[in-house]
């Protein structure tokens, strides 16, 4: 065994373990972190994958990103920590995960030379009429060979291929489209209003108590002191 | 690249072997007293009221919405900074729109009052 | 000049050879126990400098603020850090009875690791360095996150509603401030071509071995942001919204006391010093300098930066959360997109290689124009959005002191009536 299958096993163990335990437990917060574990050990497995660009990313972006909004998320919730969660769709959960995980195994894992793509006509779906060494437009190592070094310049390649017509452009400005409709969805969703509505409501509130003190003045009666300009007071006081 | 990554591995696991130690002689050293009063959570000299689950404001899910969106923006940016003295101006050109669309998001998120904390 | 850097490299090497040799260590372990020695000599250097910035930065402070500071331990007070260290260890320490146990204890271990694990990648002379990632510059903000992690876990653990809301203040406060540190580290990517720390202090020297022009030059624009934000992401004064004692006590750390503090105490100094390197690395030419040693010149540059930290600590007041996030979502981040664009546009059309300029098209300039071009650039951004923001301030006021007093006049002809 060499170490890089030692370190592979461990992080292994350490994907699952944290996996598993992130479905099984109650307390939604502690998932949250350990779910920030499974993270922590995806990106040491692109460490093994000699693509150190995306174990830093996987760390910035699932873990001090990603993690946090689902944090905030739960944290908005109320009252979770008494009561025990439950989710009536974990029978079609595991369903459609085991399914995912036996594609995922045809399409890379050990069984995919044996796979005829033009037999599975999902597969050929997913992965185009790609031969079954080459799925996906992925150049397969056969078995037994070295696998090629990552080129040292890959960060600058991948960056060449985000910005080239003839490769990613297309998908790279797509993201920042898609990033802005999700934006614009989540503040439609948790829209709050805006503070200048704030104070015209409040300026609205005063001219009203100020309109009906007006008006008991009117009547002959002595204003009475709660009743007076509140609304005109507190909006004073805060600002 | 593995073997770059190796000294922080090996750096992780120093720090916190160091940084353990540290803790547990502290607990071998310090007094061990506790009683009732002293495992209270910390309040204004009274009991502490209701659940620590308090209801956040919705302000700080957008900020971290928002964040992301930034945080993808810099990733991407990133290797493409990396390539930038190979790039020809189409390129660039485009990596400007990319900024650009994300400098909306962020106006509009202004505009709609997302990023006020009042 | 390079004597004490070739001694420790000679050491270094001695040290791995008596390993290799005499204990009969393969090749693999002896690396091990190399880098375990490297990374202990690493932690050893924060820590320390960790005991020593506390003393400082409290005379530092005192001085400022025309009081003593620490004086009664030790002659000047030196003997300072000494006892506190002892007084961390030995004091008893509560854990409160309803905090979850596990989350509650992790979190100052996890906060510590963290901040020592910046030090991995910096590089302190010549061929001084733990490790050169090409992801450098990366490696170093990603690795901030696992300080937000932490500050969660000691927020929700304590199980206390004061240590919750200053964990969650503190949260909204490191990730915004994330954003614009890394849209300021862009543009010296971009020149330099590189995220490797080494590679951009390269940058900024010259062949032989002299300084040569330093990032601050090119963009000083990103240099004030990225030391802003870099002060924000610390969470130190005028930033020290989580510790705001009349809002909520002490933050997310009320809850610890003795060693587990003490922990939380050392990642923020280490991380503050931490971002003092970086800065002098990034924008100040690293380690690079005449006549003295290149350690000597790193250490004088951070000390330099980290002086101006504890300035700020001891002249600033704290300010509010409103305005925190204002100044970063309003001011830093639009600010800084603007300048990334500008410079992209500017760095495309004037470049320094004749390659470059053959392969892509541009004008071909020598590095001096190039640098006076973009400090124009990023001198007139900053000088242009900070008019805009301070027209923007005041008409802001005026509104709102004009609101004020047509209320403050209604009131009174409302009760006067």
């Amino acid at each position: 065994m060499t170490i890089q299958q030692a370190i592979f096993i461990l992080l292994a163990l350490v994907i699952l373990g944290s996996a598993i335990f992130v479905v099984t437990t109650r307390n939604l917060f502690r998932a949250a972190l350990m779910m920030m574990l499974t993270f922590f050990g995806v990106a040491g497995l692109f460490v093994l994958l000699e693509i150190g660009l995306f174990a830093v990313a996987q760390v910035l972006i699932y873990i001090g990103a990603i993690s946090i909004l689902i944090i905030f998320a739960v944290m908005l919730t109320r009252g979770m920590q008494g009561m025990v969660p439950r989710n009536s769709q974990a029978t079609a959960a595991a369903v459609v995960a085991g399914i995912i995980f036996f594609v995922l195994l045809l399409l890379f894992g050990p069984l995919r030379t044996t796979v005829d793509v033009a037999r599975w006509p999902v597969i050929s779906l997913i992965a185009g009429n790609a031969s079954p060494r080459d799925v996906g437009g992925i150049q397969w190592t056969p078995a037994g060979q070295p696998i090629p070094p990552v080129p040292e310049t890959y960060i600058a390649d991948f960056g060449r291929a985000l910005v080239d017509l003839n490769q990613y452009l297309l998908p790279f400005l797509l993201i920042a489209f898609l990033v802005d409709v999700v934006l614009a969805g989540a503040i439609f969703v948790a829209r709050q209003r805006r503070p200048a509505e704030v104070i015209e409501d409040r300026q609205r509130q005063a001219e009203e108590a100020a309109e009906e003190a007006e008006a008991m003045r009117q009547a002959g009666m002595k204003p009475d002191a709660a009743a007076l300009p509140e609304g005109a007071v507190a909006s004073t006081a805060d600002h | 690249m593995r073997t770059d990554f190796a000294f922080v591995g090996v750096m992780l696991v120093t720090a916190a072997l160091l940084m353990g130690v540290a803790l547990v002689a502290a607990a071998l050293l310090r007094p061990k007293k506790p009683n009732k009063a002293k495992l209270e959570t910390y309040e204004c000299g009274m009991e502490t009221v209701g659940d620590t689950w308090v209801q956040f404001r919705v302000q700080y899910y957008i900020l971290a919405l928002v964040f992301v969106l930034f945080d993808i923006e810099a990733i991407l940016l990133f290797p493409i900074a990396v390539a930038f003295n190979s790039l020809t101006f189409f390129a660039v050109a485009n990596a400007i729109l990319f900024i650009v669309v994300l400098l909306i998001a962020l106006l509009y998120a202004w505009r709609k009052g997302a990023l006020d904390w009042e | 000049m390079n004597f004490i850097n070739d001694l420790l490299k000679i050491i270094g090497d001695f040290i791995a050879g008596i390993i290799q040799s005499i204990l009969g260590f393969s090749p693999f372990l002896a690396d091990l126990v190399t880098m375990g020695l490297a990374a202990v000599i690493l932690c050893t250097f924060a820590a320390l400098s960790f005991m020593g910035l506390t003393y400082v930065e409290r005379k530092v402070v005192a001085r400022i603020q025309d009081r003593v500071g620490p004086n009664q331990a030790g002659p000047f007070g030196l003997l300072q850090p000494i006892a506190d260290g002892i007084k961390m260890f030995t004091k008893e320490d509560t854990t409160p009875a309803t905090a979850d146990r596990w989350v509650y204890n992790l979190a100052p271990l996890v906060i510590a690791i963290f901040a020592l694990t910046t030090y991995a990648v910096l590089p302190f002379a010549p061929g001084v360095v733990g490790t050169n990632l090409n992801v450098g510059v990366f490696y170093i903000i990603a690795i901030g996150s696992g300080s937000i992690v932490a500050i969660i876990m000691a927020g929700w653990g304590s199980n206390n509603k004061y240590a919750l809301l200053g964990a969650f203040r503190t949260v909204a406060q490191l990730v915004g401030y994330e954003v614009p540190m890394l849209l300021n580290v862009l543009p010296v990517v971009m020149l330099t071509g590189s995220m490797s720390l080494i590679d951009i202090v390269n940058r900024q020297t010259t062949l032989d071995g002299n300084p040569g022009i330093p990032f601050i030059v090119f963009f000083p624009l990103s240099a004030l942001i990225f030391l802003i934000s870099g002060i924000a992401e610390t969470a130190r004064s005028p930033f020290d919204l989580l510790e705001a004692e009349s809002e909520i006590v002490a933050g997310f750390h009320v809850e610890y006391s003795g060693m587990k503090f003490a922990l939380f105490f050392l990642g923020e100094y280490v991380n503050a010093l931490a971002v003092a390197f970086v800065f002098s690395t990034l924008f100040l030419g690293g380690y690079a300098g005449p006549i003295l040693p290149p350690y000597v010149w790193l250490l004088l540059k951070a000390a330099a930066v980290f002086f101006v930290f504890m300035w700020l600590r001891g002249t600033l007041p704290r300010i509010r959360v409103d305005q925190m996030h204002n100044m970063n979502w309003k001011f830093f981040v639009p600010v800084s997109i603007l300048h990334l664009v500008v410079v992209m546009a500017l760095m495309k059309l004037f470049v320094t290689s004749p390659a470059a300029a053959q392969a892509n098209g541009g004008i071909l300039v020598t590095p001096i124009v190039q640098a006076a071009i973009l400090f124009t650039a990023s001198a007139l951004v900053l000088i242009g959005s900070l008019a805009i923001a301070a027209r923007r301030a005041r008409i802001m006021r005026l509104q709102e002191e004009a609101l004020v007093a047509q209320r403050r006049a209604e009131n009174i002809a409302a009760v006067s009536a």
